[in-house]
């Protein structure tokens, strides 16, 4: 699904990933761990291609080269970033913000777009799955949304918008007890052999709910270890100085 | 631009008039006449060189009637309403069918004379020759049914004109009325449209009034609004007049007893080279008052938009409660906007507020929204429609906010 081979990713000069190889097969969950500013975020902004960077090295997605696709096209192609900080979006209704954004996505898939009926009702189930309130959704894009609503709110759109690969920017940090559970069931009920994961976090205590394939440690813009679920488990312990 | 041949003469050819009022009419034409329009150089006018706007688009002007008869008018269907037809200013005629015809007064207007001297040209020049507005008085006790449209049309036979009417309205005790001001512009030539409004709020009475246009326009347009407020009286301006050459509204407004309120917003989307400029003078003369202001401008290409806007304080005036903000979206470098606001406060306790900002749209939510499959295109509409939202969100019927946002958007798209 992905291939990433020696990405080097910098801005305003300054080189942040700094020779990133991985490469993430359909189906797989794959977690990337790593101490504050090794460029776990700046990974996540390059794979959705946020402006601004300079990128060089390999970035294929289902065998195509994402370099010179734009971010909405990335999108219709089935890359979904939830955000480590969902902006807040004055005056735009959440419900007519994902209705749009549903029915581009299903246009560039050549499928009928939903009309206002059909999607409340796709929002009703989806939104009851996860046990988040849909209320939520006629208030404005996430405004005055708590850090937890904002989050959950993430998590519901990857729900509505059903990407192939989805990367979680750190989705859990700021979260309750209840609020991770939320987000975990999420993911967990969207797994399946032809979707994809990749997991941005801080801690192990969403890879108790979540269980990756893979672990991955980021450390000064690279990969310096992979292993399996335990090695969250491990790193937990002793933090990721020893791994220096 | 040739001279602007206005003949005092023109004055004797307004029918029955008193000797008092001739003299007041000739007296303004003369103060016109001292000052010409007026230039970047009155303080007023520093954002709106009104006199070069006119030279560089007209050759010539004058201030010979146009008609004021019209073969076919096409009424909205978006909603059950009353109407007022207005042809170039001229009351043509009006329709109360829902409403109680005992309670309301509906005439042309003939003495609607405030004989003050005011030091804005464009209210002299109005003050000598304005004739044929109307003259709308809602009586006690009486809320109207449904929304009343003035439909303020203008013809083909504007060419070249400036048009001077005067409206007044009056809201009587515990009364409300509810008015949208739709311009319906059939001209495509460059004309001038110089309104004076005179309105009266009694105690306990509402007006709420909706600017809006139905599409672009050469018309040159000033209006002058001058508005008394009572006890407990509630003044509601709401301004989506954009798609016109030039507008400048200047709003006066004078909260002249205990609790009353005036609302002054305004949502534009300003392109190519329209310019409008909303100017306020909000005077709180008595205590527990309320005002509050939200100007929201979306400026592109070579556009221009300008907020003057004054809050007075007299030292009776405690327990004054007023807002103002200001707040442009800028879409393109050669876009511009300028914005003053002005405090002057002589009492001690009081709230008051005021802010301005601009700027472009933030990057970083336009990326939010694309990473969602939305074109950049499209996510910045989204944003732009989110910008001026607030000022739509404020009218409540749902068929007139739906008919608003249409127009609104049809404005967004094109751009």
């Amino acid at each position: 699904m992905l291939e990433i081979k020696n990405l080097k990713a910098s801005i305003n000069n300054k080189l942040i990933l700094k020779g990133l190889t991985l490469s993430i097969k359909p189906g797989e969950l794959h977690a990337i761990m790593g101490p504050n500013g090794s460029g776990k975020s700046t990974l996540a902004n390059v794979l959705s291609g946020k402006k601004g960077y300079e990128v060089s090295g390999e970035l294929n997605f289902k065998g195509e080269n994402l370099k010179k696709v734009p971010v909405e096209e990335r999108a219709k192609k089935g890359i979904f970033l939830a955000f480590q900080y969902p902006l807040e979006i004055p005056g735009v209704n959440t419900n007519n913000f994902l209705k749009t954004s549903l029915n581009s996505l299903r246009k560039s898939k050549g499928e009928k777009e939903l009309d206002s009926l059909e999607f409340l009702r796709l929002v009703k189930e989806k939104s009851s799955e996860l046990g988040i309130d849909e209320k939520m959704l006629s208030r404005q894009l996430n405004v005055g949304f708590s850090g937890g609503e904002k989050k959950k709110n993430e998590i519901l759109q990857m729900k509505i918008l059903e990407p192939k690969f989805t990367i979680l920017d750190e989705t859990d940090s700021g979260l309750d007890i209840d609020a991770l559970k939320i987000i975990a069931k999420g993911v967990n009920s969207s797994r399946s052999k032809n979707k994809s994961f990749l997991v941005i976090t801080h801690y192990q205590r969403l890879l108790d709910y979540i269980k990756p394939d893979f672990v991955h440690v980021l450390s000064d813009g690279k990969i310096i270890k992979t292993g399996c679920g335990d090695l969250a488990e491990e790193l937990e312990k002793t933090g990721y100085k020893k791994l220096n | 631009m040739q001279h602007l041949e206005i003949n005092s003469n023109q004055i004797d050819k307004i029918k029955e008039i008193s000797k008092e009022e001739k003299k007041f009419r000739i007296k303004n034409l003369e103060l016109f006449k001292a000052s010409g329009f007026p230039n970047k150089r009155i303080e007023d006018w520093k954002f709106s060189d009104f006199k070069n706007i006119i030279d560089s688009n007209f050759e010539k002007l004058d201030t010979k009637k146009a008609s004021s008869d019209i073969n076919k008018i096409e009424l909205l269907e978006d909603f059950e309403h009353n109407n007022i037809i207005l042809v170039n200013g001229n009351l043509y005629s009006s329709n109360f069918d829902y409403e109680e015809k005992n309670k309301i007064k509906i005439s042309v207007c003939d003495t609607n004379i405030d004989y003050k001297i005011n030091k804005n040209p464009l209210v002299c020049l109005n003050n000598a020759l304005a004739e044929n507005g109307y003259s709308l008085e809602i009586a006690k006790n009486y809320k109207l049914k449904k929304v009343l449209i003035i439909y303020n049309f203008f013809t083909e036979d504007t060419k070249n004109k400036i048009l001077n009417n005067k409206n007044k309205i009056k809201v009587s005790e515990n009364s409300e009325l509810h008015v949208i001001e739709f311009t319906i512009n059939k001209s495509r030539s460059k004309f001038i449209n110089n309104v004076y409004e005179n309105i009266v709020l009694e105690k306990n009475s509402k007006f709420k009034n909706i600017f809006i246009q139905n599409e672009k326009s050469n018309g040159f347009f000033h209006k002058f609004l001058k508005s008394k407020l009572s006890t407990n009286s509630d003044f509601t301006n709401l301004i989506f007049s954009s798609g016109l050459r030039f507008n400048k509204l200047d709003i006066e407004c004078d909260l002249i007893e205990e609790n009353s309120t005036c609302n002054i917003l305004s949502a534009l989307f300003l392109k190519k080279n329209e310019h409008q400029e909303i100017k306020t003078l909000i005077n709180h003369l008595a205590p527990n008052c309320k005002s509050n202001q939200k100007v929201k401008n979306v400026l592109s290409s070579e556009s221009k938009g300008v907020y003057q806007g004054k809050i007075y304080v007299k030292d009776i005036a405690q327990k004054t409660d007023a807002y103002q903000l200001s707040k442009a979206l800028l879409l393109d470098d050669n876009a511009e906007f300028n914005s003053k606001p002005e405090l002057e406060i002589y009492a001690d306790d009081v709230k008051c507020s005021h802010g301005s900002s601009s700027g472009n749209i933030d990057q970083d939510s336009l990326y939010y929204l694309m990473t969602r499959g939305l074109s950049q295109t499209d996510a910045s509409k989204l944003l732009i429609k989110g910008f001026l939202n607030d000022v739509v969100e404020f009218i409540k019927s749902p068929s007139i906010r739906k008919f608003i946002e249409t127009k609104l958007e049809k404005q967004i798209n094109g751009h």
